[in-house]
């Protein structure tokens, strides 16, 4: 506790230390993470913790409150301006949320009485509490947040169901079947496709099975470097405990403080430092899933096997259309022994994405990670001195800036973070080749704070939106995946497309369209787009929100991006799954489905 | 001089054109083409990319602004010679810059005269925007110093033809490509190909157009806009050119010299230049929900890819529509509707009717939506006389009648005449023809409708889908959509009160038979024209031949009938009437086109092309005026027949000379230049055939066929009290006592008879199902009684060519 409170008084510990943040942090989550109430931490209307928000303080200044984070009690003193200016906004005119659930409002549980009898019988916790159920009825999409915010769901879960283990699982499938119910898993409920809405037209007892129970690690086995962990594990809980022997996973979603590993799994996700641990499917050693025909599993724990098709692989992105994913057996890695986070200013966004592919290809997998900021949204008159809400991250830019890169345009400036894991020498061996290639694209250093504080963005990053929505601004962001050649044409037509749409569909302020690259592979780019206009006018902003949001996937899909990277498919973006994988393999998926779920137990109706 | 800071696109990054060509070269497309053909004809890729880099030599442009001043300067000195005003719509050219900085833009002018894309590029230059580069014909470069200053103004050449050469094809559409991806400058070409040489907007050529829509539907650039520019011409500088090279005198090579001897020109006043610059049409609109995009994401974008069916047809829509807003917005000047009325006045007409029936057709354009710029107040006598003093050289005043100057040497031989006509009326029909575009679904309605053999909405509807498809690449259509353009002329004529429609009926209605007899007139020369070439075809031609041999074949063919006299159709003697009705043949599929190694061969389908003949005759004789009770009007022109008639008389000798001492007068019918050898041809073969029936009768029938082949389409022998009729056959002649008296009393004798070619005209032939005579003799009083006007009473023998008489 001591270390802990020495760390929340200084916000810049240098070197930042991370393993100290887990420790600590740990200390102060084992006290507080008791069952089930894990949600009294989280906001109910909103992105992560109930303490950590964007504010405006009492100067009118932006302030991010709470300690979690480095940028916590930081004042802002330029972002009450950016937002301003870029969205037209103004402090005045401010919508508020409801400041808590109206219990009245929540659809009635309605649970048939036999089925509770068996429940009792297995000794497995339950609620049928309105707030544990509206909490389980919603992901983190806009319209979602919104409605939360400001109306009712019209079908939440009828009753939330707590296992602690696989055989819990087993027995509550069993239950679901015996009584035809409809189970809806729910792992950390970061989903944005409306994964985790439930269908309005579900008449059966809708079942939230809820896996935050089921977070141990069951063994490590050090031999083989492989983990066996209950899928209910948050992701920054499972780097936690593998820390303290030494280990992890690799695996860094931006979500990972609330993500879970079942969730990872059931939608293919992908994590920053994917280059060096590679994404969930090369993570994954073994899968154990309780769907309604049984068990799903395969006999032995190996590297790769020639089996047929890899039934992981129906499993991993089945978006719990097929059953619970229980227990899960996962690569591990040493702690690395070194870490460097670095950064590069590009001229523009052009000669940044060709640096970046010729990164991916020279150096492969020898980085952690490699992401590119398009720093100042263009057209949008942003001086590089009301920059942007990341303020500490450009104040050290900024000095940079005017000693360096006077040559540069700041209004079309571009940054990459980088972050670069492995032993010592490893490391400065590989960050001076990154530096090499990038000055031939005339890029600059712009040193390793300024890298570091990109990558805590990241993390920050979701909870701005709740700030815009207290002022009329809503947003999202959405990704996708590129073929080289294509990403710059991609990330041009799709903000483009959204400007269009967004002044076609009466929005009256200018957009803000920004994009940025935040994976590399050798074949292509992960590209992410932040999107966000301000509504006021708009009689039903959600409606238009989703209509330039299909929109702008539209011109993904006709530029030859994909429906998605990593944020899965869910409900939100079925309508595009025929054109994704054609009839017959639409057909494929549905066979598999038929299969394993004829009663449609697992009834999200989700992807297909 | 002037400061030139032309709006640019906002996405320039700005480079020099070497910069470009050097892109050009290295792109992945012209590198994959060149490792690609160096594979397939084993040589070194250097010799390649030396051989497209001589191609991008040949091909690209050098704007200099020093050339684009020059020109301008040069320019606006000669179209002050040359032209009273240009008038530009000005919103249209704001949209213009707007459109130019927010996206890449591509030109599409209408191409009448060399003066378009001079006048276009000036008037860029004039609004301070980004100056075109502009795709010209490679035929430019052979003028000496002109082609390379065009080259340093803006312009790059394009070979007319490379489909076989596939560098030349990669290096192209990279060029074009590059300059329009970059945003470099503004793209200008023409959908039409070449000038053309009739006015009437031809039918549009894909290749440009697909190369420029691919980075759209690669999404190499978020959108393009497409600007349709109408430019039209009070006079056009090259009307009596392109008349003569529609006559087959061949078209002068582009050179200096012969620019210089435009100078001559310079001193000739012509008029007015309307430009107007259409809406930019964005492609993205028109593509929305159209392309799949499936084969641009699945395939690297350098691959040179045959495009999809679907891509090819939405080019195609694209070309059409892109035409079709053209002719929306060209300006009509009153000068076209005096020569659309003119043409159907000839020889002469009055001039106050001229001004009275200009005045109404300007009301009629009105309501089909011409875009007529009538200046202010100026009254239609002052308009009228203002359109005939700048066309002095085809029209003139003589003694209160508007005639065509087609006169040139009085005493040329017949020939020479029809030629000097036949030019005349060729520019004259290149002003008519600016009104065509406008007036043509209407029209086809109103020729439906007296094609049709009922008033039945199907029926005529029919018929306007056969009309649509022979003439589709006479006028434009937007492809498919035939029920929408009868609509569209139903609805027009309705609106102009000339036809009613019910739910199941659409008939003329009396105030309207004016407007609709009108309309089909217009269109007239159009459909006799193709008739004549169908004809040619079905009749003349051999099975297969070449184009060249096609065009001066149909042409004499014309031209002999010309002469004869037997029809009026001048048109018909345009090279682009005669290419387009070959290709509507090619395109129904009764003439089959094949490409040999020499050029395309055509084989016609005799019969397929006699059936859309058919399709034809069954209504085009009938296009005087009718209904279902009457038979339609004709002309009969008398003549006197020759006593003698020598074996090998021939045609020709019959119209020069005149001796009239013949006892009888002959009578033949000169049906609106409907009549023709294929009457005659048919005479011979169905009387022929009877005549084998009757072998005893033969001596007096082949009397009867050796006096009618003199003058085979006589339908009236006329001699009173003469000789007496000339009988078809032996039998059931009459003798004396078969001859009733007079009610006077006196003899009744011979007056005239009529011939049973009659029938052929009027269609009445069908063998066993129609009236049918040998000859109908007219016996009337010897006397001539009852002087009065008042009718009597005369006798008719009928002779049939086998079987008793009737009286």
């Amino acid at each position: 506790l001591e270390q802990a409170s020495r760390w929340e008084c200084d916000c810049f510990p240098k070197p930042y230390n991370r393993k100290a943040f887990w420790i600590c942090s740990m200390l102060i989550l084992s006290l507080m993470f008791f069952f089930p109430l894990r949600q009294e931490l989280l906001k109910w209307n909103g992105w992560g913790y109930n303490d950590s928000k964007f504010i405006f303080n009492k100067k009118g200044q932006a302030e991010f409150t709470g300690k979690r984070y480095r940028l916590g009690g930081m004042v802002l003193p330029t972002f009450k301006e950016w937002i301003e200016k870029t969205f037209g906004a103004s402090l005045e005119h401010k919508t508020t949320s409801r400041a808590s659930l109206n219990v009245n409002d929540v659809p009635p549980s309605i649970v048939n009485e036999e089925f509770l009898q068996d429940l009792r019988a297995t000794k497995i916790s339950y609620s049928q509490d309105a707030e544990d159920r509206v909490f389980r009825a919603h992901g983190h999409c806009l319209h979602e947040i919104f409605v939360l915010r400001e109306g009712m769901f019209k079908r939440i879960p009828d009753i939330v169901v707590w296992p602690v283990c696989h055989e819990d699982v087993v027995k509550i499938v069993e239950l679901a079947c015996k009584h035809n119910l409809c189970i809806i898993p729910f792992g950390g409920g970061t989903s944005v496709s409306s994964a985790l809405e439930c269908p309005e037209e579900e008449k059966r007892t809708i079942v939230s099975l809820d896996t935050s129970q089921m977070n141990r690690i069951l063994w490590i086995d050090e031999k083989n470097l492989t983990a066996c962990v209950e899928a209910g594990i948050v992701g920054q809980d499972l780097e936690k405990q593998l820390a303290e022997s030494g280990f992890c996973t690799g695996h860094e979603p931006d979500s990972m403080e609330f993500s879970s590993l079942g969730g990872w799994v059931a939608t293919r996700a992908s994590g920053m430092k994917k280059n060096i641990y590679g994404n969930i499917e090369d993570l994954v050693i073994h899968i154990k899933m309780v769907t309604p025909r049984g068990i799903v599993e395969k006999n032995c724990q190996v590297p790769r096997m020639s089996t047929g098709p890899d039934i992981h692989h129906f499993i991993m992105g089945s978006e719990g259309t097929l059953g619970v994913v229980t227990e899960v057996t996962i690569k591990i890695r040493p702690v690395p022994e070194y870490q460097k986070y670095g950064s590069v200013v590009f001229p523009n966004f052009e000669r940044g994405v060709a640096c970046l592919r010729e990164v991916a290809k020279i150096l492969r997998a020898l980085f952690a990670s490699i992401c590119l900021f398009l720093l100042f949204a263009k057209g949008h008159a942003l001086k590089p001195q009301v920059a942007s809400i990341f303020t500490s991250f450009l104040d050290g830019l900024k000095k940079f800036y005017i000693t360096k890169f006077k040559g540069f345009d700041p209004n079309i400036l571009c940054v990459a973070t980088l972050l670069f894991e492995g032993d010592r020498e490893k490391v400065l061996q590989h960050e001076k080749q990154v530096y090499d290639i990038a000055t031939k694209f005339g890029g600059l250093a712009a040193g390793e704070d300024n890298g570091q504080r990109g990558y805590m963005l990241t993390f920050v990053i979701a909870y701005l939106r709740d700030l815009g929505l207290d002022y009329y601004v809503i947003g999202e962001s959405f990704e996708t995946s590129v073929p080289w050649d294509r990403v710059l044409d991609l990330c041009r037509n799709v903000k483009e497309r959204i400007v269009r749409e967004c002044k076609e569909k009466g929005v009256q302020f200018a957009p803000l369209s920004t994009c940025r690259v935040t994976q590399t592979y050798d074949a292509g780019a992960c590209v992410y787009f932040y999107f966000a206009f301000n509504y006021r006018g708009i009689s039903d902003p959600i409606h238009v929100y989703e209509q330039i949001e299909r929109a702008a996937r539209e011109e993904i899909l006709a530029n030859g991006g994909s429906l998605s990277h990593h944020h899965g498919v869910g409900k939100l973006r079925k309508r595009w799954m025929k054109e994704s994988i054609s009839d017959v393999g639409l057909g494929m998926l549905r066979s598999v489905k038929e299969y394993v779920d004829p009663n449609n137990i697992f009834g999200n109706k989700n992807l297909l | 001089m002037k400061c030139y800071t032309p709006v640019i696109y906002k996405g320039l990054s700005p480079c020099k054109p070497n910069a470009i060509k050097s892109a050009v070269l290295q792109s992945e497309q012209v590198q994959y083409v060149i490792k690609q053909l160096a594979k397939e004809m084993g040589e070194s890729p250097d010799i390649i990319q030396e051989e497209a880099t001589e191609i991008l030599d040949e091909m690209g442009h050098r704007m200099q602004l020093g050339a684009v001043r020059f020109f301008a300067f040069t320019l606006s000195k000669i179209f002050k010679q040359l032209f009273q005003r240009v008038c530009v719509n000005e919103e249209g050219m704001q949209r213009l810059q707007h459109a130019i900085q927010e996206h890449p833009v591509v030109l599409l002018p209408s191409h009448r005269s060399y003066v378009d894309f001079l006048m276009l590029s000036y008037l860029l230059y004039t609004y301070d925007l980004a100056l075109p580069v502009i795709a010209a014909g490679i035929d430019f470069l052979g003028m000496k110093i002109v082609g390379e200053l065009l080259r340093r103004a803006g312009a790059f050449f394009m070979r007319r033809s490379f489909g076989g050469n596939r560098l030349y094809w990669a290096v192209f559409a990279e060029y074009v490509k590059t300059m329009l991806r970059s945003g470099y400058a503004p793209i200008e070409f023409f959908l039409e190909g070449t000038r053309s040489r009739t006015a009437k907007t031809l039918t549009p050529k894909f290749g440009l157009l697909s190369i420029v829509m691919e980075p759209f539907f690669k999404r190499e650039v978020f959108d393009t806009y497409l600007v349709p520019i109408s430019i039209s011409y009070e006079r056009i500088l090259e009307e009596s050119l392109y008349a003569y090279e529609l006559l087959g005198v061949p078209k002068p090579k582009e050179s200096t010299s012969g620019l210089l001897k435009a100078r001559r020109i310079l001193s000739d006043n012509f008029g007015t230049i309307h430009i107007y610059v259409g809406q930019p049409v964005s492609l993205r609109t028109l593509a929305s929900g159209r392309i799949n995009r499936c084969p641009y994401n699945l395939v690297p974008r350098h691959l040179p890819q045959k495009p999809s069916e679907d891509i090819q047809e939405f080019v195609s829509d694209v070309a059409y529509k892109m035409e079709l807003l053209q002719i929306e917005n060209m300006v009509l000047s009153p000068w076209v509707l005096v020569a659309a009325v003119l043409l159907q006045n000839l020889p002469a007409m009055e001039f106050e009717l001229l001004i009275e029936k200009t005045l109404w057709l300007k009301g009629l354009t009105q309501t089909f939506g011409g875009f007529i710029e009538w200046p202010d107040n100026l009254c239609a006598k002052k308009a009228v006389l203002s359109g005939l003093t700048l066309h002095s050289n085809i029209a003139s005043l003589v003694d209160g009648h508007v005639v065509l100057n087609d006169k040139g040497m009085e005493d040329g031989a017949v020939g020479e005449m029809v030629f000097r006509h036949a030019l005349a009326v060729l520019m004259c029909a290149t002003y008519r023809n600016q009104l065509l575009n406008v007036f043509v679904r209407p029209a086809l309605v109103a020729i439906a409708l007296q094609m049709a053999p009922s008033f039945r909405k199907e029926e005529v509807y029919s018929c306007f889908n056969f009309l649509r498809d022979v003439f589709s690449d006479e006028f434009i259509f937007f492809p498919g959509i035939s029920l929408k353009d009868f609509e569209e002329g139903c609805f027009l004529l309705t609106k102009c009160d000339a036809i009613q429609t019910s739910q199941q009926e659409i008939y003329p209605t009396d105030k309207g038979s004016g407007t609709v007899s009108f309309l089909s007139a217009m269109f007239r020369p159009f459909v006799e024209g193709y008739q004549l070439i169908f004809r040619y075809l079905s009749k003349e031609m051999k099975e297969a031949f070449t184009e060249k041999q096609f065009i001066p074949g149909v042409r004499n063919f014309v031209f002999q009938l010309l002469e004869k006299g037997s029809t009026q159709c001048y048109e018909a003697l345009s090279s682009d009437m005669q290419k387009n009705a070959l290709s509507a043949l090619v395109q129904l599929g009764a003439v089959k086109k094949k490409k040999m190694p020499s050029g395309f061969t055509y084989n016609v389908n005799q019969e397929a092309v006699s059936k859309i003949l058919d399709m034809f005759d069954d209504s085009a004789d009938a296009i005087p005026e009718h209904n279902e009770f009457l038979f339609p009007e004709y002309e009969i022109l008398i003549e006197p027949e020759e006593p003698e008639f020598p074996a090998d008389s021939t045609d020709d000798e019959q119209g020069a000379e005149d001796t009239s001492k013949g006892a009888k007068e002959q009578e033949e019918l000169g049906a609106a230049g409907t009549a023709d050898e294929a009457f005659q041809s048919l005479d011979e073969e169905t009387l022929e055939a009877m005549a084998k029936h009757e072998t005893e009768e033969e001596k007096i029938f082949q009397m009867f066929k050796k006096q009618v082949a003199a003058e085979p389409e006589q339908i009236i022998r006329y001699c009173r009290g003469g000789e007496g009729p000339l009988w078809v056959s032996g039998e059931n002649r009459p003798e004396e006592k078969d001859i009733p008296n007079c009610v006077c009393g006196a003899k009744r004798i011979f007056e005239f008879q009529i011939m049973p070619q009659l029938l052929n005209h009027l269609q009445v032939d069908s063998l066993g199902e129609s009236i049918d005579w040998g000859t109908l003799v007219v016996y009337t009083c010897a006397d001539s009684c009852g002087g009065g006007s008042e009718y009597l009473e005369e006798f008719i023998w009928k002779q049939d060519y086998s079987m008793g008489c009737t009286l």
